[in-house]
């Protein structure tokens, strides 16, 4: 989930006409060994982006192969089968569901617990009690709440094969908080239970009353992004069943399996979906009947509209032919170049640097002006992107949108984790690998590039994290966070931010390995934070734990400072005969280095003297400060602690360095903004006179 | 007989380059008040960066805003209460305005150079009368600023009802055109009533605001005219120097960005000056016109107020 949605309003001028040519990604050779798991697939067939075209049949087509049959990627616990209808005149969704769960826990099960994401949005939930004290986007803390926001899903039957109606079983539960109203949890104890290796049948029919979009789902208009809409069952991890509340800073958790999806829709809706459309029928009364299947995936979510336009495209990589669907809403075709270009560029990173993408599809949504809460979401081969009419071409909102999510296809949609508990082994993780990929693809300036202000994406993500450092650990759970801001400056900015560390500290190359590694060991699983700083360890070769120890599990601030650099005369007693210069003096030079903060880390310390000589220094860091004194013919003329920025973490980079001369000019180029901007507001009043 | 349109928009600008005083004084104060309200974010922001290696590579070889996120994120950050720099400088600005107008539509309408002494005895004279003014004015831009609020409303329903984003657009634009027009012709019609207070002496304000009103309505078009393309012509230059500051001019040349700030700031002041000096202009012309009309032959010698014949547009 991108967080960072506010400066999509920041948009205000017109985008000049801009144009990508769309060249079909070459095939490359490589990753044989994820190609193994794939399976085989036809050479693509490349439609170029101007094949688009806006009909209800748009997404109907499909290339990818039929899901059974095929050697599993994942351990499939869940099959899911649901057939569902959309009623836009009253924004419900009324479903059946049946599930097929795969005891493979080990030991016998006889409760299960089930997530009803969509009663967050209920006034008495825990979520809105937590919007309610710090607010969510759009919602400032303490605001009352719109009630076409309100949401909601029901069970109005639950049975179970061979124990019958259980609908009287069903208990709230609420393990988090203990909030005896929050309705987004429920488990149910069978008769008798599921034994190790057995399977249990859940059937169920529940109604979704959809929100006005809010948190990434519901509806705007005709607009709807039905993500978190049906009952889904916990995971079984760690030895117990972990089935959180929903929470306002958390996001989802659940296992991998199979879908078959059946959704009826009016006939003019164009719809698209994370997973493949098998079939389709049109029935009496102007609907349609689309049938979706996925495989080894751990959700299934979908859009529909009568607005979209259908651009198709596709894209090949190491495990074979990806076909892109962008749903683009009216008024936003300008964006489609910049969205493939940033889709293509992250499909083509990933597979290169971190792994294959196994999968056949990929879905884009763009939603709608208004509907920008639905934006910046990632679900299973479908991620919901975020533009304006007027968005300006340097300011890469929707590349970064695009890439952001597209990484979660990997970090959340294959490397499964826990994202109540280790919200940064998504977000955080993935925010690293947004800053590479935007890197690579636009260049250092890769957030807003203007010819007079620039911002590049390892400073927004270092601005993220500075605004509150150092409340909370990164490794806190995400719904113990002091506040939406620190959830978010922390899980998504400093991860981001101490992994760019970590890759200045161990080279970019092993970092690449470390995630290649991490991806390669745990794909289709659930791994925990553990996993991944043991990956980087073993990837490595060092013990890193001093780092960890502070950057991922404390909250110690890294501040190093240059304190003093001067020099003086050796003999700075002896003044000399009056009129008679020192023909050769000797300078003491003292350069002062303090530790501000409390991570403890080792650094370098440069000094470059007068006559072009420099000294480099390595300190330890541990005591609080360091002076190093020199004795010579030159003088100190400047000083750096860290002055390669290993230490990104750094809070403060300008305090790192020292010149003794001092240059005015970036002074002066404030000031010249200040005095001007003083200058023209105060002036404006002489039209009120 | 109908009387010649006043030729006043380039003479307007003649009269504010020939009397170039009256813009040096507005300009200075204005540097100075600028100047002094940001010393101390100055000092402080260059004791932050002047000794800092980071500074010239952020911050003059191009403008990364993160190194100002960076500034205002620091502890005893140098840019905590940067926003109030603005607010005392705004006021007196207010203030010298209110003040500084007599004096300057005396030195426009009878076209001549005035002594310091003579130039702020009449800002002095019609302070007071100005300051009312300016509470009218503003008492008159209720109803406008209340129909932006109604427009507003009705920019975000249409958006949150129409599925093309444009619809929405469209309307703002529209509707900020109507409201930014109501708000010249309001400004229009308070500088002509400031300059029928200067050039006949009205001690009372409503008087000269319902004089103005019926010259207006009389002269709108040669009036909202003269005033509009001054408006575009001073908005157009500014927003183009504007442009060259921030897209084309090179990161390092902070001593030409200055300069051009300033020359910005010079001719944005100029514009309003240019603005007062051609309704000054207009009004002295109209004026006399209407007392070299000569009646025709065996018509009767009458006496006209100056405000009552129409000047076709």
């Amino acid at each position: 989930m991108e967080r960072r949605w506010a400066q999509l309003l920041l948009a205000s001028i017109g985008l000049a006409g801009l144009v990508w040519l769309l060249t079909p990604a070459h095939a490359r050779a490589k990753g044989s060994d994820a190609r193994a798991a794939h399976q085989a697939k036809a050479a693509p067939t490349a439609k170029p982006a101007e094949a688009a075209k806006k009909s209800g049949a748009a997404t109907e087509a499909t290339t990818a192969p039929e899901v059974a049959g095929e050697k599993p990627l994942s351990t499939r616990v869940v099959a899911y089968q649901i057939a569902a209808s959309l009623d836009p005149s009253k924004h419900t969704i009324s479903a059946t569901e049946t599930l097929t769960y795969h005891n493979l826990t080990g030991q016998p099960q006889q409760t299960f617990p089930f997530h009803l994401y969509l009663n967050a949005f209920q006034p008495q939930s825990s979520w809105m009690t937590e919007v309610h004290l710090n607010g969510t986007r759009g919602q400032q803390p303490g605001e009352a709440w719109n009630p076409k926001h309100y949401g909601s899903i029901q069970v109005t039957d639950f049975s179970v094969d061979g124990a019958g109606d259980l609908t009287d079983k069903m208990q709230f539960i609420h393990p988090d908080d203990n909030n005896a109203l929050d309705r987004t949890v429920f488990q149910v104890t069978l008769p008798k239970p599921v034994a190790p290796g057995d399977s249990v049948v859940f059937r169920m029919t529940f109604n979704d009353v959809m929100p006005e979009v809010v948190e990434r789902t519901g509806y705007k208009r005709d607009f709807y992004m039905v993500g978190q809409w049906f009952p889904k069952v916990g995971v079984w991890w760690k030895g117990a069943w972990n089935c959180h509340q929903f929470h306002a800073t958390t996001e989802f958790f659940s296992d991998f399996g199979t879908y078959d999806v059946k959704l009826t829709v009016p006939q003019d809706e164009i719809v698209g979906a994370g997973a493949d459309l098998v079939a389709t029928s049109e029935n009496p009364g102007g609907t349609k009947t689309l049938e979706y299947k996925s495989a080894d995936v751990h959700d299934f979510s979908w859009t529909a509209s009568p607005h979209f336009t259908d651009v198709e495209d596709t894209w090949t990589g190491s495990a074979g032919v990806v076909k892109i669907h962008l749903l683009m809403s009216p008024g936003h075709m300008k964006s489609v170049p910049r969205y493939l270009k940033a889709l293509k560029g992250a499909l083509e990173k990933f597979d290169e640097w971190v792994g294959p993408y196994p999968y056949d599809r990929i879905t884009v949504v763009d939603p709608p002006h208004g509907g920008l809460d639905a934006g910046g979401m990632e679900y299973p081969t479908l991620i919901t992107a975020g533009t304006s009419w007027d968005m300006p071409k340097g300011m890469l909102i929707p590349e970064l949108v695009v890439v952001h999510e597209f990484g979660h296809q990997y970090w959340y949609g294959m490397v499964a984790t826990n994202e109540f508990e280790e919200a940064w082994m998504d977000e955080g993780i993935n925010s690293y690998s947004e800053v590479k990929i935007m890197d690579s693809l636009y260049g250092k300036s890769s957030f807003f590039n203007f010819p007079f202000f620039q911002l590049s994406e390892d400073q927004e993500q270092r601005m993220a994290y500075l605004a509150d450092p150092d409340a909370d650990p990164i490794t806190r759970l995400g719904w113990k966070f002091i506040n939406d801001q620190s959830y978010g400056g922390i899980t998504y900015g400093k991860t981001a931010t101490v992994l760019l560390t970590l890759e200045k500290m161990l080279g970019e190359e092993t970092m690449r390995k470390v995630m290649h590694e991490y991806f390669l060991r745990y794909r289709f699983t659930h791994p925990t934070g553990e996993d991944f700083l043991k990956t980087i360890q073993d990837v490595s070769g060092q013990n890193l734990r001093w780092f960890f120890d502070q950057a991922f599990y404390g909250t110690n601030i890294v501040d190093f400072r240059i304190d003093d650099a001067h020099s003086d005369l050796v003999d700075w007693w002896d003044e000399g005969k009056p009129g008679q210069k020192v023909q050769h003096p000797l300078y003491r030079t003292y350069v002062t280095v303090r530790r501000e903060g409390d991570f403890i880390a080792p650094v370098d310390v440069v000094v470059r003297f007068d006559d072009g000589k420099t000294v480099t220094e390595h300190w330890d860091g541990k005591d609080r400060w360091i002076r190093y004194t020199y004795v010579g013919k030159s003088q100190v003329a400047a000083a750096a602690v860290d002055p390669q920025h290993v230490l990104w973490l750094d809070r403060d980079f300008f305090n790192n360095s020292y010149v003794v001369a001092p240059d005015t000019r970036a002074t002066h180029k404030l000031e010249n903004i200040w005095v001007f901007a003083t200058e023209w507001l105060s002036q404006l009043t002489s039209w009120l006179t | 007989m109908a009387l010649a349109r006043p030729k006043t928009f380039l003479t307007g600008a003649g009269l504010v380059w020939r009397r170039q005083r009256v813009l040096w004084l507005i300009y200075v104060v204005t540097l100075l008040l600028a100047f002094l309200s940001t010393r101390g974010i100055v000092s402080r922001t260059a004791a932050v960066l002047d000794h800092s290696a980071e500074a010239e590579a952020r911050l003059v070889h191009g403008f990364d805003l993160g190194a100002i996120l960076e500034l205002q994120e620091i502890p005893n950050s140098p840019l905590a209460g940067s926003n109030q720099i603005f607010t005392a400088p705004t006021v007196l600005s207010l203030i010298f305005w209110i003040f500084v107008t007599g004096g300057l539509l005396t030195v426009y309408y009878w076209d001549e150079a005035l002594a310091f002494g003579t130039f702020f005895e009449a800002c002095g004279e019609h302070f007071w009368r100005f300051l009312r003014l300016t509470i009218y004015f503003l008492i008159v831009m209720i109803p406008v600023g209340a129909l932006a609020g109604v427009a507003s409303a009705l920019h975000a329903r249409i958006d949150d009802k129409s599925v093309s984003p444009l619809t929405a657009v469209y309307f703002g634009v529209a509707a900020g055109v109507v409201i930014l027009l109501l708000a010249m012709v309001a400004r229009l019609w308070f500088d002509m009533a400031q300059v029928i207070a200067v050039a006949e002496e009205e001690r009372a304000m409503h008087r000269a605001l319902r004089r103005a009103a019926g010259l207006l309505a009389r002269n709108f078009g040669s009036l909202f005219w003269l005033y509009f393309r001054i408006s575009v012509v001073g908005t157009a230059v500014f927003s183009l120097a504007l442009y060259f500051w921030m897209m084309i001019m090179r990161p390092e040349a902070i001593f030409k960005a200055a300069v051009l700030g300033q020359l910005m700031i010079l001719w944005w002041i100029a514009t309003r000056l240019w603005q007062h000096a051609s309704e000054a202009k207009w009004y002295s012309e109209f004026r006399g016109m209407q007392s070299s009309r000569v009646p025709a032959p065996g018509q009767p010698l009458v006496s006209v107020p100056v405000d009552s014949p129409a000047v076709p547009a």
